[in-house]
């Protein structure tokens, strides 16, 4: 009974402060100030998986947490790849402008 | 209880709630700080040390099978994968910010270095502006 009301206690916390994450995901100034909050909020879902998975004793669960590490990590890194690909492309374009579409992806950053 | 269910239960609570205050520390660090590099900083802190807090109570609580070593694999990992991200995340912040000097200093010796690199390129490359940048990041 006790480390029932604790983990519930641990869970209702986290997700209390799930919202200023979201909060600062929302008002960021800069796109990788979403990146760097959709991680954060992503750390602590995790932690809110492997409390779940002790409270319901179902053990799988922490194997459910594990994918969402690996997930959370590929969206971080292929977003800002693709953001530092869309930058790249459209500082191109408006340095030669008379260049045809075909020249724009030549350069590689990928 | 006996003795040794209440020791265990005080040590995995203390590690779980300092993991808690760590997300917590973290949470007003990126209120606190202006700037994304700074931001990165504190939640670095929360990827690394409040989600292993977290996760030695949680072991703890959980006794010796195979979930603890799930969760163990869970942390393991995010030693990993969270310093990648950060870099991944800084590289993106430094290449897209046309003006980083007014958050954070830019070594001269760094931008000398770089015109040198620019001077002794072969003139196609000196042209092409995503090559240069590439030195830069």
């Amino acid at each position: 009974m006790i480390y029932h009301n604790l983990y519930i206690t641990v869970l209702i916390l986290l997700a209390i402060m799930l919202f200023p994450c979201l909060v600062r995901a929302v008002r960021g100034p800069r796109i990788a100030d979403r990146l760097v909050s959709v991680n954060m909020m992503g750390t602590m879902v995790m932690v809110m998986i492997a409390v779940l998975a002790l409270l319901l004793d179902e053990g799988y669960l922490v194997d459910i947490c594990l994918l969402y590490a690996m997930i959370s990590f590929l969206a971080v890194v292929v977003l800002s790849k693709v953001y530092i690909g869309i930058y790249e492309e459209k500082r191109h374009k408006a340095e030669n402008p008379d260049e045809d579409e075909e020249g724009g992806m030549s350069d590689g950053s990928f | 209880m006996g003795v040794f269910e209440w020791i265990r239960l005080i040590v995995g609570g203390v590690f779980l709630i300092s993991g808690l205050a760590t997300f917590f520390t973290e949470i007003f660090g990126v209120f606190h700080f202006r700037y994304v590099l700074n931001r990165m900083h504190a939640t670095a802190m929360g990827d690394t040390l409040g989600i292993s807090s977290c996760m030695v109570g949680l072991m703890i609580f959980s006794g010796w099978n195979f979930t603890t070593l799930k969760l163990l694999l869970v942390v393991v990992f995010l030693w990993f994968a969270s310093p990648v991200s950060s870099h991944v995340l800084a590289r993106l912040e430094v290449a897209t910010n046309e003006n980083l000097e007014d958050h954070c200093t830019v070594y001269p010796e760094l931008k000398m270095l770089e015109e040198e690199l620019a001077a002794t390129a072969d003139p196609a490359k000196q042209a092409d502006p995503a090559s240069s940048d590439q030195t830069k990041a």
